[in-house]
């Protein structure tokens, strides 16, 4: 017994991520609504972007990490990997969910709409819905191999639509604006000061990200212990849980 | 151990496999909707000019400028005009409504509509806005400024 609640207990380091992102997020905050000029054409209305590209970025980084761990597991089958990947698709779902939530919060008072079926807000929209059914899928197979491989699969097919959504406002024509930070170092279309605030933004973002990746994927490990665990135990006594029906 | 039925489906996985199906049906209309208006989100004037046959007596969207000194707006009727370019050709907006917050002369615009007699009137005006952010140079925005872009 003190073996299970042993390995629940959250590691001290973990712990101190946890609490330190208290703080920064406070910070990313008050760097955004204080800190940082309002936008000469959008007023104050510039700083629900500071939470709604953060927020966008982390949540492709999160879809990006969950088919990179997917691809682990297809692979070298390792359980670890597929435990990861689950860990990084909940929080890519949340994410997702959350950037067009903070889109539309954005969007209606600056483009004057909560939503239209352009290309970047149809790829994200797609992309939500995806994993969704990422999850859905999951539900339906029991086999802890077969789960982790079709996932795994569905995985790569969204993390595919990431390059299109990205630069989608480049190649389509879309209401959603432009990029304004060229990763190419080509030219950044954005005051100093609310670039370095959205970067911070962006580093707690992914700090959240990650300690919920690590910390789900701790729990995650625990359950599929508990599940080979079970499978062991009724493989052993196989009328323990009733009648089978072949 | 669950109870199977003849193909080793359980009633739970019939739930699942619907909703499956309906994520899938969704998910197929959300393509349909991308490939129908998403590439091509709106066309320019010019594109108009070229083929208005085409688009005659068709709801469609057109994006541009809005050109310098054409603004009116009438608040007690909620009528505004002005004219959409990209510079090479310009029409004539008719929109009911107030004036979005971010609306101004030389500002990217959507407007959804049609076109009657040359005029193209809008029942939704957006604005498409630029990736350029920077700070007002002494801090504060010219309210004065903006309001007078719209008289």
């Amino acid at each position: 017994m003190s073996d299970a609640s042993e390995r629940l207990r959250r590691p001290a380091w973990l712990r101190i991520w946890g609490a330190a992102l208290v703080p920064l997020f406070l910070v990313g905050a008050w760097l955004g609504l204080v800190w940082s000029p309002p936008d000469v054409n959008q007023g104050n209305l510039i700083r629900i972007m500071y939470a709604h590209v953060s927020v966008a970025w982390i949540g492709f980084v999160a879809v990006a990490l969950t088919a990179f761990f997917g691809a682990l597991f297809l692979w070298r089958s390792r359980r670890r990997d597929d435990v990861l990947a689950v860990a990084s698709a909940e929080m890519a779902l949340l994410f997702s969910s959350l950037t067009i939530i903070g889109g539309m919060t954005y969007s209606r008072p600056t483009l004057n709409t909560f939503w239209t079926w352009d290309a970047k807000l149809t790829l994200t929209a797609l992309m939500v819905a995806l994993l969704v059914g990422y999850f859905i899928v999951r539900a339906l197979i029991d086999d802890p191999v077969r789960r982790g491989r079709v996932s795994a699969v569905v995985a790569i097919v969204v993390a595919t639509s990431l390059p299109f959504n990205y630069l989608a406002a480049e190649w389509f024509r879309t209401l959603h604006p432009s990029r304004a930070i060229a990763l190419d170092g080509s030219g950044v279309t954005m005051a100093p000061e609310m670039l370095a605030t959205l970067l911070f933004n962006t580093v707690v973002a992914g700090l959240v990200y990650g300690w919920f990746l690590v910390d789900r994927a701790r729990l995650g490990r625990i359950e599929a212990q508990l599940e080979t665990e079970r499978a062991e135990r009724e493989l052993a006594t196989p009328s323990a849980g009733g009648v089978v029906r072949v | 151990m669950r109870h199977r039925g003849r193909y080793g489906i359980a009633p739970r996985r019939v739930v699942y496999g619907l909703l499956g199906a309906g994520v899938l049906v969704f998910a197929g209309f959300m393509i349909n909707q991308a490939l129908n208006t998403s590439l091509v989100y709106f066309i320019l004037p010019n594109e108009y000019a070229q083929q208005p046959s085409q688009y005659q007596d068709r709801r469609l969207r057109l994006g541009g400028l809005v050109a310098p000194e054409s603004v009116r707006f009438d608040d007690l009727a909620l009528q505004l005009t002005f004219m959409v370019t990209d510079g090479i050709e310009s029409y004539p907006v008719q929109h009911v409504g107030a004036p979005p917050e971010l609306f101004r002369e030389n500002a990217g615009v959507v407007i959804e509509g049609r076109f009657a007699e040359g005029t193209f009137v809008s029942d939704n005006l957006l604005i498409k806005h630029s990736e350029v952010y920077e700070a007002p140079e002494d801090g504060h925005i010219d309210i004065e400024a903006l309001r007078e872009s719209l008289q």
